[in-house]
């Protein structure tokens, strides 16, 4: 143990600005304090307001950089590939065999057979996948993934309804809000900007009401609502549709508004009103499907439409489903049709990204990977409109890897998948149906992963590339969704070990691969500035530099869709029709009765009332952690004895059961098993469970996996949006026996 | 002297325990039983009618320090200028040999010992060296949510108020711990 002061005097001591930019929902500034090319301890941004302070988890960082297990050279496997067994070789006989196996199945199955499993561990816009990804393309292509786990719902119904992924106001606004209703939004936990949690307190001290829509009662419907609305799991459309109805019926739609700026309100209005399909979305419709009661739901759409203005920020987590687009497209035509759209207070959810520090891939199908050259764009894509997901149909779903890598062209992809690329991601970890995916890496002939740590992923490669920290490089990282700054993050010590950056990886593998050097030839410094040069509004590289944080000032809070609605005749909205699209031509052309025009309550085969539910009678949310960003910070010592890993399971469940508070138990479904604590909560609703994601795959002799890694129950499948099942599991709960499978 | 003291807004705090990592990453504790900076849980009520609050607390800095009072070395000490209380390891006669006497006199549990055999006390001493530096402890400068800060406590009481009660916290009037605070209320409006 140690407990000792450190005795330094500080004029050893220098304070170099960093940053902590993982895929939490911040990217934050850290000041390492550094004395003899050591990280002593950090401090965050203690200089001008808006700060930009660093949560617990990048607090903890010293004890990422200096891990014990930090992957120290480089590994090949000596065992079955997943077995475990390494031995140590040195980096001119790993990039030598990485070189040899990329020419080798280049040569034999063609560019497209090689994967690129590129994760979101790093944000920083020059290390982690960009290097790598650049590499390939210059080698002839490779195959990547659609489909974001955290997001496809809510961008595919941003573009859907509004024609860009540019929603939202910035956070400050809130406080010219009425109302503020945070549906299955979780901020105290995901972040979402580093000043969201904050502004929120400042929201609710201002007296505005605050009303939470989640199935859980999270530290953020704890420490920010007024009211707490527990609704089941899925049935998040039903209960936005409902207070359609009541709106409508009401009489409280802003019809100008409707009038002026939307296309299509009368079909939706049929549907609503049941004339479509002669069931009329009333209150008592919806508290059948949702558990949420009538009057509850007519409290609060009255509540909306006569809080003028009032935002509704509808969260990724509901989305985060099977037919999650169609909770995300209700909330969008719910705030639609109350007017809150491009005025101060109100918000157009949606994805969220109010401020475009960081943009999303081009606006149409063609790309500069040659894999993709001339491929038509997908199904059931928004592939007329400009900006979102790449519609390209050479990508495979990031849901559907496996299956993929497992049946390939045969089973109707657009590849054979021979090889895996691993580079910033947990890939097995962090996509759904794990055990299928061991299963699908097994089959792969050569896997190769960039780790600063022996994962469940990297456990599966042939060959390991250690590489090093963000405090072992400099990198530039933006915000992560709305928030107008940058993070400078400078080396602060040198890289560890024989630990290298991607980047150094990536020249090094050119050389072999007898690649033009491309960004190679350039110094870090330079590729940095220029990446800065051609942002915009970043203005002075150096001084960005040395203060480890550019901070933007905007002269009033942003409101997107703004110049929409004060001038439409010259700034119609970026879809088809100019407009927002309540009715989506777009979805209607692609004849889908699973992406309908207008947004429905659908469901599927684990819906709380599928016939699966007999057997599994537990709907599982497999949601974000605070002392993780998805499996990164899992193996750190100090995070791990902050409220430790559990399933939350409400004492009602638990009774019937025999389960007591910290009892072991069994989470099962027809994917798999795992065993972990149960904390037995008030703070989860009957009927629903949640095992928080990111923990480490880990399982026994019999196939149980002990670290308890929500995966393994969740689905590979995806909604036609690209949405992800990730919170659509059905899953059944029982005691574990110590020792007993 | 001016009795330097804590404040904290318990109705912003959500639990993060940023505060508590922040202060194992200053003064270097390795994971265990060592937090000199603690977050407690308070949950009551029965789904859906809950109520959930934090509690981040560290040393309360008495007025009248118990813990001193019971240390049979005398190794607790209250300093003069600034009543800040601070333990000097040199003296203190460890876990085994003396009991945990000040860890059982806290009423909050301040007094930390880890896990190596006769471990000597340790606890949050206000970040003295910032403090002398003109910085803020290290939480107050953590805290994302802006709910904690540390002063004098005059200072802190004309700014923040004289509440000394918290959810999960009572005021013992004989040690006349150096807080303030803003205390969470269960919410008493419409359903």
């Amino acid at each position: 143990m140690i407990t000792k002061r450190s005795p330094l005097s500080e004029d050893d001591i220098i304070i170099v600005p960093t940053g902590c930019c993982h895929d939490c929902g911040g990217r934050c500034v850290l000041r390492a304090h550094v004395k003899d090319g050591k990280i002593l301890r950090l401090e965050t941004d203690n200089g001008k307001q808006p700060q930009v302070r660093a949560c617990l988890r990048g607090r903890a960082y010293r004890q990422r950089v200096y891990s014990p297990d930090r992957l120290k050279y480089p590994l090949r496997r000596i065992g079955e590939r997943g077995e475990g067994k390494f031995e140590r070789i040195s980096w001119d006989e790993a990039l030598d065999e990485v070189a040899s196996e990329l020419t080798r199945i280049k040569k034999t199955y063609g560019n497209s057979s090689i994967f690129l499993a590129a994760g979101s561990g790093n944000q920083g816009m020059l290390h982690g996948p960009i290097p790598v990804a650049s590499m390939l393309i210059a080698f002839g292509g490779f195959t990547r993934i659609w489909g974001v786990a955290s997001y496809e719902g809510p961008l595919f119904a941003s573009m859907a309804t509004y024609g860009t992924i540019r929603t939202g106001n910035s956070r400050d606004d809130l406080l010219n809000s009425h109302l503020v209703i945070i549906w299955g939004w979780n901020p105290a936990n995901t972040i979402h900007d580093p000043e969201t949690s904050f502004t929120l307190s400042r929201v609710r001290e201002k007296g505005i009401k605050i009303v939470a829509v989640d199935p859980r009662y999270t530290d953020t419907a704890a420490t920010f609502a007024d009211r707490w609305i527990p609704i089941r799991p899925g049935t998040d459309a039903a209960m936005l549709i409902a207070m359609a109805h009541v709106i409508i019926t009401e009489d409280l739609e802003n019809k100008a508004f409707i009038e002026k700026y939307t296309v299509g309100f009368d079909r939706y209005r049929d549907y609503v009103l049941g004339y479509e399909d002669g069931i009329p979305k009333t209150p008592q419709w919806a508290e059948i499907i949702t558990t949420v009661p009538a009057k509850t739901i007519v409290g609060l759409a009255r509540e909306y439409a006569l809080s003028k203005p009032a935002a509704l920020i509808a969260g990724w987590g509901p989305a985060r489903a099977a037919r999650g687009e169609q909770y995300s497209r209700a909330a969008n035509v719910l705030i639609a049709i109350t007017g809150n759209i491009g005025i101060n207070g109100g918000y157009a959810s949606g994805f969220m990204r109010a401020y475009s520090s960081r943009e999303t891939t081009s606006g149409t199908y063609r790309s500069r990977n040659p894999v993709e050259n001339g491929a038509p764009p997908r199904k059931n894509s928004l592939y007329k409109l400009r900006g979102g997901t790449n519609p390209n149909s050479a990508r495979i779903h990031s849901a559907k890897i496996f299956d993929a890598m497992l049946r390939g062209r045969a089973g109707g992809y657009p590849a054979d998948l021979k090889m895996a690329y691993v580079v910033a991601s947990n890939f097995i970890n962090q996509h759904p149906n794990t055990r299928r995916g061991v299963a699908a890496f097994k089959a792969l002939e050569f896997v190769v992963v960039h780790e600063q740590f022996m994962t469940p992923t990297a456990k599966l490669g042939d060959i390991i590339l250690p590489v090093n920290t963000f405090m072992e490089r400099n990198d530039i990282a933006p915000a992560c969704l709305g928030s107008p700054y940058y993070i400078y993050l400078n080396k602060a010590i040198d890289s560890l070990y024989e630990s290298k950056s991607d980047l150094e990886v990536v020249r090094e593998l050119s050389k072999r691969l007898g690649l033009p050097p491309g960004l190679g030839a350039m110094s870090e410094d330079d590729i940095l500035r220029f990446i800065a040069s051609s942002r915009g509004d970043i203005p002075n590289y150096e001084q960005m530099k040395r203060n480890g944080v550019v901070k933007i000032k905007l002269p009033e809070p942003i409101v997107s869709f703004k110049e929409q609605i004060e001038d439409p005749e010259n700034n119609p909205f970026p879809t088809l029709s100019g407009k927002i699209e309540i009715y989506c031509e777009h979805l209607e052309e692609m004849n889908n009765p699973l992406l309908p025009p207008i947004p429905k309550y659908l469901k599927h085969s684990e819906s709380y009332d599928a016939p699966l539910a007999a057997k599994y009678p537990l709907q599982l949310l497999t949601t974000h952690y605070k002392t993780r960003a998805h499996s990164t910070w899992h193996n750190v010592p100090w995070m791990r004895e902050i409220e430790p890993h559990s399933i939350w399971i409400n004492p009602v469940d638990a009774r019937e059961r025999g389960i007591r508070d910290r009892d072991l138990v069994y989470v099962f479904n027809d994917r798999g098993k795992i065993r972990i604590p149960a904390k037995v909560t008030e703070r989860i609703m009957p009927r629903v469970v949640n095992v928080s994601q990111g923990t480490w795959y880990n399982p026994d002799e019999q196939g149980v996996d002990q670290g308890g890694c929500a995966n393994v129950l969740t689905d590979d499948a995806h909604s036609p949006s690209g949405a992800h099942h990730m919170n659509s599991a059905l899953v059944q709960v029982e005691p574990a026996e110590e020792g007993m499978p | 002297m001016t009795q330097m003291g804590f404040y904290f807004d318990q109705t912003r705090c959500t639990g993060c325990y940023t505060c508590t990592v922040a202060c194992k990453d200053w003064h270097d504790l390795s994971a265990g039983p060592v937090n000199w900076m603690r977050v407690h849980t308070i949950e009551k009520g029965k789904f859906p009618d809950l109520f959930v609050a934090y509690l981040a607390l560290s040393c309360c800095h008495c007025e009248n320090t118990p813990c001193a009072m019971v240390c049979p070395a005398g190794a607790i000490i209250k300093r003069e200028s600034d009543g800040i209380v601070v333990v000097d390891r040199e003296k203190c006669l460890g876990n085994l040999d003396c009991g945990k006497a000040c860890f059982k006199a806290c009423p909050w549990g301040a007094p930390q010992f880890g896990q190596e055999e006769n471990a000597k006390m340790q606890k949050c001493d206000l970040c003295l060296e910032r403090l002398e530096q003109g910085q803020k402890p290290i939480c107050v400068e953590a805290c994302p949510m802006y709910a904690l800060d540390v002063g004098p406590l005059p200072e802190l009481r004309a700014k923040y108020g004289d509440c000394v009660e918290a959810e999960g916290f009572r005021y013992p009037e004989r040690f006349k711990p150096s807080v303030t605070f803003k205390p969470k209320k269960r919410y008493q409006g419409e359903p």
